[in-house]
């Protein structure tokens, strides 16, 4: 673990014991990476700054179930900021159905440390795999997980059918799965 | 739906749909129900922890870009909320920050003028009005002999339709206005016949923002602006 993660890991910890000055340093480490997250997702500073808002307050309200060790501390606040901004641009198509948020901190969550240990182990992995896949569907499976682009967005960045690009993807992410555990 | 959670993972189909719940691609509605069964089934957790792993190893692809400024304060007022405050007047806190910035003041006001020179005969206090987050900042001078608060604006501009009001504060009492005063000129208010026994030191002067031509209850309505205890010089 790095000096900076270890630093960060130890503010999210003292953050989950109710200490502000923590809070605050916190923030200040981290505030810009994570609205690297949600102005590139969102794409509009205005939104992007509001969803920052909306993160802070989960990362104070959230901190104590953050496991050190099973997840690395940054990408657990990327986690949040990017869950966020999806939850986000989800709210702006109609929604059919409501559920309480405590379901939906799943996506939050850490993963489980057995798995959180193959990820660490194999850091890099996922260039590899993504490596393997044809390049314009590798820059799909990107663009899904950084900028948040839904299949619609993906199918007309790409000029394909929706449906072309639901196959499209859907294999690619079965190969990418087998790959990464291979 | 399974009722045994840990199956294999999930078949095949299982697997895609938490590939693509961990990459955001469901719709809503869909994306709920899959996090509910996520919820339900260790085999499906186990497949997302796979996924959030691996793909947060991309997480350094994202580019810092630094946070516009205020965002921290507004986090911790939503979740700091101060207590129900009872007026301000009686903060403990407003007092002891008056009473330092007070003694640094007198300098200041020799420096710009407010105060005369020759030979002065009765007691003359002398107060910074300044508040947290606010712009405007005054210097008062107070004549015991000739009865009048002067003020001076070191910034500050009006306001459209509204007015400052002048108060001044002795100990626990309420405020006494002493009417309203313009910020882009220098101020000379005499004392309101409530106010005859004049200011000692430590009664603080404070201006608020009212509706134009001051505030129609007689106590203050609007927000502090400005407040400084008075010092003797």
């Amino acid at each position: 673990m790095s000096q900076s993660t270890a630093e960060i890991d130890d503010l999210i910890a003292r953050t989950a014991l109710r200490d502000r000055a923590a809070f605050r340093d916190l923030y200040q480490r981290t505030s810009a990476k994570l609205f690297g997250v949600t102005l590139r997702i969102l794409k509009d500073r205005s939104e992007a700054e509001e969803a920052l808002q909306e993160v802070y307050v989960k990362v104070w309200q959230r901190a104590d179930r953050y496991a050190a060790g099973a997840y690395s501390p940054i990408s657990w606040l990327v986690a949040i900021a990017r869950n966020h901004s999806l939850d986000v641009l989800r709210a702006r198509k109609p929604v059919a159905d409501d559920i309480d948020d405590a379901t939906l901190e799943i996506a939050d969550g850490s993963p489980d440390p057995e798995a959180a240990a193959i990820g660490r182990s194999e850091r890099g992995r996922i260039d590899d795999c993504l490596a393997g896949l044809e390049d314009d569907k590798a820059e799909a499976v990107r663009g899904a997980y950084l900028d948040g682009f839904s299949y619609e967005e993906l199918a007309t960045r790409f000029s394909v059918p929706l449906n072309t690009m639901r196959t499209w993807l859907r294999r690619s992410l079965i190969k990418l799965r087998e790959c990464l555990t291979q | 739906m399974s009722t045994e959670g840990d199956r294999s993972g999930g078949g095949e189909d299982d697997r895609v749909l938490v590939a693509e719940f961990a990459l955001g691609l469901l719709r809503p509605g869909e994306h709920e129900q899959v996090a509910r069964r996520i919820g339900a089934e260790p085999a499906l957790r186990r497949e997302l922890g796979i996924w959030q792993s691996h793909l947060s190893t991309l997480d350094d692809q994202f580019l810092e870009s630094p946070a516009p400024a205020g965002v921290y304060e507004r986090v911790a007022a939503r979740l700091f909320p101060t207590p129900p405050r009872a007026a301000w007047w009686n903060s403990l806190l407003l007092w002891r920050g008056l009473a330092a910035a007070g003694l640094a003041v007198a300098v200041i006001a020799v420096g710009i003028d407010l105060v005369p020179r020759p030979a002065v005969t009765g007691p003359e206090l002398v107060a910074a009005l300044e508040a947290q987050g606010s712009d405007v900042k005054l210097i008062a001078f107070y004549d015991a002999k000739a009865g009048t608060v002067r003020l001076a604006t070191v910034s500050g501009a009006a306001v459209p339709g509204k007015d400052f009001e002048l108060w001044a504060i002795k100990g626990k009492n309420a405020p006494v206005s002493m009417g309203v005063i313009a910020v882009d000129t220098k101020n000379n208010v005499s004392m309101p016949e409530t106010m005859k026994n004049g200011i000692d030191p430590g009664t603080v002067l404070a201006v608020t923002l009212e509706q134009k031509g001051g505030s129609p209850t007689g106590a203050p309505q609007g927000p502090i602006v400005a407040a400084g205890a008075a010092t003797a010089i």
